[in-house]
């Protein structure tokens, strides 16, 4: 029997065939996908060949974030050798290997979400990321809801901590260090009245931090003249500069992050403003240097984090970043990731001296490791810090610093002014 | 290695494919995709963490009906503005339509921005959750997909799916043939913002957060690209491409800094090694007629 | 008064003047294909990245060969005509991989829109990989400006004095451009293989040619554009680029697709209209550009002097 079928029906047969083949497929995908969830199995001890720990980290190492992205790969990767050497050297307080799985996390929510789901199927005991606050409120969930412990290095919105108990972060909160450049400004002129308060309105941490700046602003009785809206990615702002200008501020606030800020304070200075600048922690980087080279210099801020701290842990961190080929000063972002990193593993090793992690499953590791990290302290290059029961960073030492960039205008130090001690931040 | 969220991922994005698709099969290269999926996202996300009549619980969790009526409030919501919005912009032509669907789609990203209640920059996070993991989601996504595939399925054979493929071919002939261009045009622009909008919602649930950056101008250039390279011709080619190409970054992670020039390289010698896309009509009739005239 | 007009005015024609340059570049390959290069905002990234290198820069940090730079140390004047060369002969790579071979087949323009677009990715990531994401600054460009004020006063409006320089050397390119399509034999060719590809060609011009000459020129403007922003504001990361190809894309069809003049006037027309929203609203600012854009379409299909080609039966 000849075919008599015309194109029209052939297509149609065609189509609904390959199409039951791709919900075939699709079903076989989603049975194989159920994969056993490594939770359920039993931890292996530490002296076994499999019996190193897996801590993941899922930083933004492509799109737009890969900047900071950058520098914390660096950090995490500096406390790896760090904390791998000291067991190399006394392997009795050192007892459980860690080892440490780095994936990329991208700029964008769904990234981060597949690849906290790919460490996840690793079997991590815990995670270290990602690196934006807006990653963190999709992905963070997900880390919660399966019970593995996460220590963000960089976010700094308002309520990550509390999305969940398995949620913690290393880095302060920008209501704490934010002010504290304003006073330093008062503090170098204490007459001054007006302010002008510049800030990138799409990006969620600069809206957030702003509004701790003006809360600053009006704790000290001072209105800003005129508060600019900028966008992350404008890099010409001589529209919101020559419209602030006639008004003659003494002060300028930034709130914005490295590359748009800088070209900011650049154009500020090269159309004339000279009173001071402070900026807000987007801009604590030496990613600043290049964008506002010369013009950087005097800018004032708030840190977390100065290399000028003299502290043994400090000391190695600066030796081993030097060593690392990188020039001149660690930025804070870096020292945070450290910091991630070196609490995870003390608590391991901590709870591994205890027995903690004698005979137990991967779930319940975690949900261990969780209460070990929040009980503990820990001594990093950001100063002792310890957490609250919510997750939240508790850290006593902070610093004002002034950018003084060296003659040539290519390089640049974050110069400690003063050091702040603050009694009962956080309990 | 797929697990079943790249799974939930890979089958939005053959939706997302699809409503790229629609406007195409009528001749009408609309770019204006995200803009109603950005839409429905953010009304499902406004609804389930500001109106406790849908009982968004403080565990975080959503009863089903409520992600039904979303659904139906964000489809209906994005088929109303597309009839709107399609009245205007469907008398141009060819690029400039599509110009005018960035437009749209940048426009809408600003307005969710800027505006009071959808949360600026930082968005809206917490939404509740109908599904306690990734697998949940399977269901209504892939029940979407049916539904929408079934429905282009019998477009072809239908009045409609006929006059769209005159349109396509030459409009001021299928004019002069008496067919309703203009009907025939908006009723595949409508049905691909609802398509879209559908998507958003069940999006926004999944991702936990949403924002402004949900529905850019990137997005609308990945979306086209899933058609191109999955086949322009039949419904099945932007499925596979929306599947594909939102499965290959994941894939290429082993890579490891190269994967995105990888994917840059697929999106670039795709269209110049296989011209009509993966799955073209030709593929279809030939797998249309296995089994028959064997024994010719 | 006058003062803010004028300011306004200046803010206006710095970025407008940008925009032109970008929209210019898409303008020369729409008119003799009637396609979109994607590839052009990475084009531009790379015609900053070849300044820097050109000038002496070295690669950072996090690039592939930390410390590694090229063995020449030119001022910026010539770094920035060869990284235009350089620009220019990559434009002619990318009609080669992405829009030649679906041309020959005589491929939907929908295809080299996808096309070009990966090519354009690949691009930015190669970068990427190449460079890092961190920050560079050109070497010597304070050199450039050597002498000079930081900024200018006319009239009481303020002016930073490299936007100046900008908007002068974008103003000359455009010029020269301009005057080579109206005057020159090759300039004319082009142009007609941008008002009929077959009949140019029976005329007996080579239209491919034209087109390869068509992305040359437009890597030239991408190279100058890169370069000329990467001194005003730094390079700030390889996707730089990738913004002001959007707004171009805005402005190419504000000014009418195809139409030189068009372009030009499209652009200084968006930097005016952006600098002219208020500081409250400044938010909207981008919505702006594109609602007006909206409007312009439907107001005015063809952009503002562009030619709608009527349908022919």
């Amino acid at each position: 029997m000849t075919s008599d079928a015309t194109p029209l029906d052939q297509r149609q047969r065609g189509s609904l065939r390959l199409a039951a083949l791709l919900a075939a497929a699709v079903g076989a995908t989603a049975l194989l996908g159920r994969s056993a969830d490594p939770a359920a199995q039993p931890l292996p001890p530490a002296s076994a060949p499999d019996g190193a720990l897996t801590l993941g980290a899922v930083i933004a190492l492509t799109g737009n974030a890969n900047l900071y992205g950058q520098d914390q790969r660096l950090g995490i990767g500096l406390a790896e050798r760090w904390a791998a050497d000291r067991a190399r050297r006394d392997p009795a307080s050192f007892p459980r290997p860690v080892r440490l799985s780095l994936e990329d996390g991208a700029s964008d929510e769904q990234s981060a979400i597949a690849a906290f789901q790919l460490m996840l199927r690793r079997g991590v005991v815990a995670l270290i990321g990602p690196t934006l606050s807006q990653q963190a409120f999709a992905a963070d969930p997900i880390a919660q809801r399966r019970g593995v412990p996460v220590v963000a290095p960089s976010n700094t919105a308002k309520g990550i901590p509390q999305i969940g108990h398995f949620i913690s972060r290393v880095s302060a909160q920008s209501s704490v260090i934010a002010p504290l450049s304003i006073e330093e400004a008062l503090q170098r002129d204490p007459t001054l009245r007006r302010v002008a308060v510049f800030y990138a309105q799409d990006d969620a941490y600069s809206t957030a931090e702003v509004a701790i700046f003006k809360q600053a602003l009006t704790a000290k009785g001072l209105r800003p003249l005129s508060v600019q809206r900028t966008l992350l990615g404008q890099n010409d702002f001589q529209s919101a500069i020559t419209a602030v200008l006639p008004q003659r501020p003494e002060l300028v606030v930034i709130s914005a992050q490295a590359v748009d800020g800088g070209n900011l304070i650049r154009q500020l200075r090269e159309l004339g403003y000279r009173g001071q600048i402070v900026v807000g922690n987007g801009l604590n980087t030496p990613n600043i240097y290049p964008i506002c080279q010369r013009w950087c210099d005097g800018v004032l801020i708030a840190q977390a984090y100065s290399p000028d701290l003299d502290t043994p842990v400090n000391r190695a961190f600066l030796a081993l970043y030097r060593q690392s080929g990188a020039r001149g000063a660690p930025p804070q972002i870096t020292a945070q990731a450290w910091a991630a990193y070196q609490v995870l593993f003390e608590a391991i090793q901590r709870l591994q001296r205890r027995g903690g992690l004698q005979g137990v499953t991967l779930a319940e590791a975690r949900r261990r490791l969780m209460t070990e990290l929040l009980s503990g302290r820990y001594d990093t290059p950001l100063g002792p810090i310890r957490f609250t029961p919510d997750g939240e960073v508790i850290q006593g030492r902070f610093f004002v610093a002034e950018v003084r960039m060296a003659p040539g205008g290519r390089d640049g130090k974050f110069t400690l002014v003063r050091e702040r001690s603050l009694k009962g931040v956080g309990g | 290695m797929i697990d079943n969220g790249l799974l939930v991922q890979m089958l939005l994005g053959a939706l997302l494919g699809l409503s790229v698709y629609l406007p195409l099969a009528a001749g009408q290269l609309s770019l204006a995709t995200p803009a109603f999926y950005a839409i429905g996202g953010t009304l499902a996300a406004l609804l389930s963490t500001r109106w406790a009549l849908l009982g968004g619980g403080a565990d975080g969790s959503l009863p089903l009906p409520s992600l039904l009526l979303e659904l139906l409030l964000a489809a209906l919501l994005t088929g109303v503005l597309a009839a709107l919005v399609g009245g205007l912009v469907l008398r141009l032509r060819g690029i400039y339509l599509a110009i005018a669907t960035i437009a749209l789609v940048e426009i809408v990203r600003v307005a969710i921005l800027n505006l009071p209640f959808t949360g600026g920059a930082v968005g809206i996070f917490g939404i509740p959750q109908p599904f306690a993991d990734a697998s949940g989601y399977l269901l209504p996504v892939l029940g979407l997909l049916i539904l929408a595939g079934w429905l282009c399925q019998r477009l072809e054979a239908l009045p409609l799916g006929q006059a769209m493929a005159a349109v396509r071919d030459d409009e001021l002939a299928a004019e002069c043939l008496g067919i309703d261009t203009t009907q025939v045009k908006l009723s595949a622009f409508v049905l691909s913002a609802v398509l879209a909008g559908s998507t958003g919602v069940l999006a926004a649930h999944f991702l936990n957060t949403w924002n402004a950056r949900q529905g850019t101008f990137d997005v609308s250039v990945a979306t086209l690209a899933f058609v191109i390279l999955g086949g322009s011709r039949t419904w099945l080619g932007p499925v596979f491409g929306g599947m594909l190409l939102t499965a290959l970054p994941e894939l290429l992670r082993p890579v490891g800094d190269a994967r995105l020039v990888l994917f840059g390289l697929v999106i670039l010698l795709g269209p110049v090694l296989a011209p009509q896309g993966l799955i073209t009509p030709a593929l279809l009739e030939r797998l249309g007629s296995l089994g028959r005239g064997a024994g010719r | 008064m006058m003062e803010s007009l004028l300011q306004t005015l200046l803010n206006g024609a710095a970025t407008g003047g940008v925009y032109a340059l970008v929209a210019l570049g898409y303008t020369l390959i729409f008119s003799v294909l009637g396609v979109i290069n994607f590839a052009q905002g990475a084009l531009f990234s790379l015609g900053g990245y070849a300044t820097y290198l050109l000038m002496g820069g070295r690669i950072g940090v996090n690039g592939a060969w930390p410390g590694l730079g090229l063995p020449v140390a030119l001022p910026f004047t010539l770094a920035l005509l060869v990284a235009a060369l350089v620009t220019a002969l990559a434009s002619l790579l990318v009609e080669r991989l992405a829009f030649a071979p679906l041309r020959r087949r005589g491929a939907e323009p929908l295809q080299s829109l996808i096309t070009s677009l990966g090519a354009g990715v690949v691009l930015v990531n190669l970068l990427q990989i190449l460079m890092g994401a961190e920050g560079y600054a050109f070497p010597a460009g304070a050199e450039a400006l050597a002498g000079l004020p930081d900024m200018l006063i006319l009239a009481g409006a303020r002016i930073r004095t490299i936007q100046v320089l900008l908007l002068a050397i974008c103003a000359g390119a455009v010029v020269l451009l301009s005057l080579w399509l109206e005057r020159s034999r090759s300039g004319k060719a082009l142009r007609a293989v941008a008002e009929d590809f077959t009949t140019a060609r029976l005329l007996g011009i080579d239209s491919d040619a034209m087109v390869r000459l068509a992305f040359a020129l437009s890597g030239v403007l991408a190279g100058l554009g890169g370069g000329l922003v990467g001194l005003s504001v730094s390079l700030t990361g390889p996707y730089f680029g990738i913004s002001y190809g959007l707004k171009g894309l805005a402005v190419l069809v504000l000014g009418g697709l195809g139409s030189v003049p068009g372009a030009i006037a499209g652009g200084l027309l968006m930097g005016l209209a952006e600098a002219l929203v208020p500081a409250d609203a400044s938010g909207w600012r981008e919505a702006l550009a594109f609602a007006i854009l909206f409007a312009v379409l439907l107001l005015r299909p063809g952009g503002l002097l562009g030619r709608i080609q009527p349908d022919k039966v």
